[in-house]
């Protein structure tokens, strides 16, 4: 029996779509018992956006829910309806930790803020992450990933040289922001380990994402400068892009990351008289020629299928890697060896696929014991075996409307 | 009296560029961080943004995620070296490394060689494509891995090439992890007195950031490969807009997503006398109906992007934001690296500390959350071999005789 190094951690969560939830998963994967809670009231956006099994819409086969739910057990709840507050203040003393990911004020509505929750429990750690933070004048800012990323700066760091920035794909600060609450909630754990504090955290998910630019921030206040897009080039290397290669969409991403990179580089895509150019020798030399050195590249790569020219550049040790689609990364034999896709039947039929840990313990390694759960598939035994609930008041709470 | 929630630990770091990230989060809440780097100076200290200043030491990224470390100059290259790092390593309680797979092990401080010295400690690997595999030593750059992980190719502007975050981001997500895995690692060694082996990726860390789309072809859902060559673009504007003074961002909302929003913001400018009479009408959370039925055409939702631009153009993003915080229009400031620093709302919630190294202060950000007592206050990224004696003095009990022998031979700095 491999001995798990969250066991009989005891986690309520209160978050939905991405930030919130990827902490729970973690907190799953390495063995904490973790409530989350859901409700038909209101859909949970990452059961909206897929991908879906065969790309048909279906809220309940969503990867990104499962991706970010797997291991998790799940209750039924409507939050809006005042006999769920008592169900989560039972389940509040049942745990060590509550996460929320709600609107700063949006828990203090429903007597839900942490002030409440610490009552029945004093050695509670509560986790909130919203966008900005529970105060200062743009707490109550909302809006989907892309006001985070241009929240936080990132909105401009993603773009073609001198032209408008696009911002980066996809709700970046989502993507930053676990990671920082994750490390701050197990040292929370480890001080209340050692101190039996309990105490509340409140994350700003554009926060955790600004330490992403802490050059850039350090650099304006030295300097003035302020940090733009640049497309796909770099001030270190040279060149340093993403080529089409031959084919419909067939990217690849090329840098050189020294001289003698580039002299490999060179000999391949141009012969030994670029090779030899003693124009292009040194990084600045390509950096005062780079529309030139680029357009040598792009045009052999233009010429050769990705994977034929990712397999000549590493050759070189020349750094190379096509811009995987799902498709690539799926059939990527790294992401195969390393495990990383993992594969779990779900009881109505068919495997539900989600990602394995983002770091691989050797003693301890993660494990995950049930898959995604759908709404309200362990409501019974939650409120039976957590909250301490009678068979009759769990039918109340149901005839209610209140396990929805 | 040490502070902050991680206080009781002390870590190793001999990552470059790659880790740094992962032990300044432990040091930001107060565990005592030794970064260990070559005499000559850690090749971090080689990577850009750079002060104005012509100084040895002017990289800001070093500044940055050197920050809440102490500083040894240490060759453990040298057979002295090595020795001098086993013993240190006896005393830590996490290891962080960046090197290439296989480099450690050369240099005889492979996990089992460290495991030897102090059975307690918790080793984090932080590679491109993790410690084994048929990639593990693949040449690499930030760039590729941000390609290998899926993160590169969704970021496109037309049918240009795509893009990446100009900022480089993949060994952040990596360190990042690294940190989280030496903290749960930490929780199992709680239970076993055993330390074990932390293996990051960087490319399956750069993975979270693309929304659990790498995950489509593995349930045959199409997005997981190219649209076909003709396929039309999906209607999409920017959502980035011109103020009078700067720019803010606001996806233009429909239906579920947004539509509410959009709803507040035409009601705001039928207030103000702004609207088009057309539009006055619609109702956005309805709007996508409308839109696939076809009696809303892309040409529609061309007139209403204008008449917003005029709308936004006409008024300072300080009003705009208020506004929008006041009626939940989803609209918010495009910051910048200047705007950010300048925030009241960020330098009110105490998002930034000031710290002062040799060569001037340093404006960083430092606690990412309020949390009373978890942060420790920062301190400035160390100067080569800063803090090599005081580090060998507390750790090891050297005395300021045997601290010169071993700079004397050139094994400290």
């Amino acid at each position: 029996m491999t001995i798990r190094p969250l066991e009989g951690l005891k986690v309520l969560e209160l978050a939905w779509v991405v930030a919130g939830p990827r902490v729970g998963r973690a907190l799953a994967d390495y063995g904490a018992t973790v409530v989350r809670v859901d409700t038909a009231a209101r859909t949970d956006p990452a059961r909206v956006v897929g991908p879906f099994p065969d790309g048909a819409v279906d809220y309940a086969h969503s990867a990104l829910w499962d991706n970010c739910n797997a291991g998790k057990l799940g209750l039924a709840l409507d939050l809006t309806r005042p006999e769920a507050r008592q169900v989560v203040l039972d389940l509040a003393r049942w745990a060590d930790v509550v996460t929320e990911s709600y609107a700063s004020g949006q828990l203090d509505k429903w007597g839900l803020a942490y002030g409440a929750l610490s009552a029945v429990n004093p050695g509670l750690i509560m986790l909130s992450s919203c966008l900005m933070g529970q105060d200062g004048p743009l707490s109550r800012t909302a809006g989907f990933g892309n006001v985070g990323a241009a929240a936080s700066g990132f909105q401009v760091q993603v773009g073609r040289e001198g032209a408008e920035p696009i911002g980066p794909a996809g709700p970046y600060t989502d993507f930053v922001a676990p990671r920082f609450s994750l490390v701050l909630l197990l040292a929370a754990l480890d001080h209340r380990r050692r101190t039996g504090e309990g105490m509340y955290i409140d994350a700003a998910q554009a926060e955790a994402g600004i330490q992403f630019l802490a050059p850039q921030i350090a650099d304006n206040a030295a300097t003035g400068r302020v940090a733009e897009a640049m497309g796909d080039r770099d001030a270190h290397f040279a060149p340093h892009g993403v080529f089409a290669c031959a084919g419909h969409e067939a990217w690849l991403a090329v840098a050189a990351t020294s001289d003698a990179q580039w002299t490999a580089l060179a000999r391949l895509v141009g012969g030994e008289a670029l090779a030899a150019d003693p124009r292009l020798k040194t990084l600045a030399g390509r950096k005062a020629h780079e529309d030139e050195v680029e357009a040598a590249v792009a045009a052999w790569a233009r010429g050769v299928p990705a994977p034929a020219a990712e397999a000549a550049l590493q050759a070189l040790g020349v750094p190379a890697h096509v811009a995987a689609t799902s498709q690539d990364f799926c059939a990527d034999p790294q992401i195969a060896a390393r495990g990383h896709l993992i594969l779990q039947p779900e009881p109505r039929g068919g495997v539900a696929v989600v990602e394995a840990s983002r770091f691989r313990l050797s003693a301890t390694p993660a494990r995950l014991d049930r898959s995604a759960p759908a709404i309200g598939r362990d409501t019974a035994e939650i409120l039976r075996d957590f909250a301490g609930y009678d068979e009759a008041t769990i039918a109340a709470l149901a005839e209610a409307g209140v396990l929805r | 009296m040490a502070t902050g929630f991680l206080s009781p630990y002390r870590v190793l770091d001999l990552s470059d560029e790659r880790g740094l990230l992962a032990g300044r989060m432990l040091g930001q809440l107060g565990a005592d961080v030794v970064q260990v780097e070559p005499t000559a100076g850690s090749p971090a200290r080689r990577v850009g943004p750079f002060t104005d200043d012509p100084a040895p030491d002017n990289s800001l990224y070093w500044s940055a995620y050197a920050s809440a470390k102490r500083g040894l100059a240490l060759d453990i290259d040298a057979p002295a070296g090595r020795a001098l790092l086993l013993r240190l390593a006896a005393k830590a309680d996490f290891l962080i490394e960046s090197e290439t797979p296989g480099v450690m092990a050369r240099r005889g401080l492979a996990f089992s060689d460290l495991a030897q010295v102090n059975p307690r400690l918790i080793h984090v690997s932080i590679t491109a494509f993790g410690s084994d595999g048929p990639k593990a030593l693949w040449a690499q750059s930030e760039l590729t891995l941000w390609a290998a992980g899926g993160a590169l190719l969704p970021a496109r502007d037309g049918d240009g090439p795509p893009l990446r975050i100009s900022v480089p981001q993949g060994w952040l997500h990596a360190a990042a992890d690294g940190a989280s895995g030496a903290l749960m690692a930490h929780f199992a060694r709680l239970r076993t007195g055993l330390g074990q082996h932390v293996d990051i990726s960087a490319q399956t860390s750069i993975a979270e950031a693309t929304l659990s789309t790498v995950l489509a072809e593995a349930i045959g859902d199409p997005r997981g490969r190219p649209p076909p060559p003709g396929t039309p673009a999906p209607i999409r504007g920017s959502s980035s807009w011109l103020s009078l003074d700067g720019r803010v961002e606001m996806a233009l909302g429909m239906g579920a997503i947004g539509g509410a929003s959009t709803n507040a913001l035409f009601a705001w400018m039928r207030e103000s006398g702004e609207s088009d009479p057309r539009f006055d009408a619609w109702d956005w959370l309805g709007v996508l109906a409308q839109i696939q039925a076809g009696t809303l055409t892309p040409d529609d939702l061309d007139e209403v992007r204008a008449v917003i631009r005029r709308f936004f153009a006409r008024r300072p993003t300080a009003e705009l934001v208020r506004e929008a915080l006041r009626r939940r229009i989803l609209l918010t400031e495009i910051q910048t690296a200047r705007t950010l620093t300048e925030s009241q709302h960020f330098t009110g919630r105490g998002l930034f500390a000031t710290v002062h190294e040799a060569s001037g202060p340093r404006l960083l950000p430092h606690a990412w959350a309020k949390a009373p007592g978890a942060f420790a206050p920062l301190t400035p990224a160390p100067g080569i071999g800063q803090h090599s004696a005081e580090v060998l003095g507390e750790w090891l009990d050297l005395d300021a005789l045997e601290v010169a022998a071993l700079a004397a031979e050139r094994v400290i700095a």
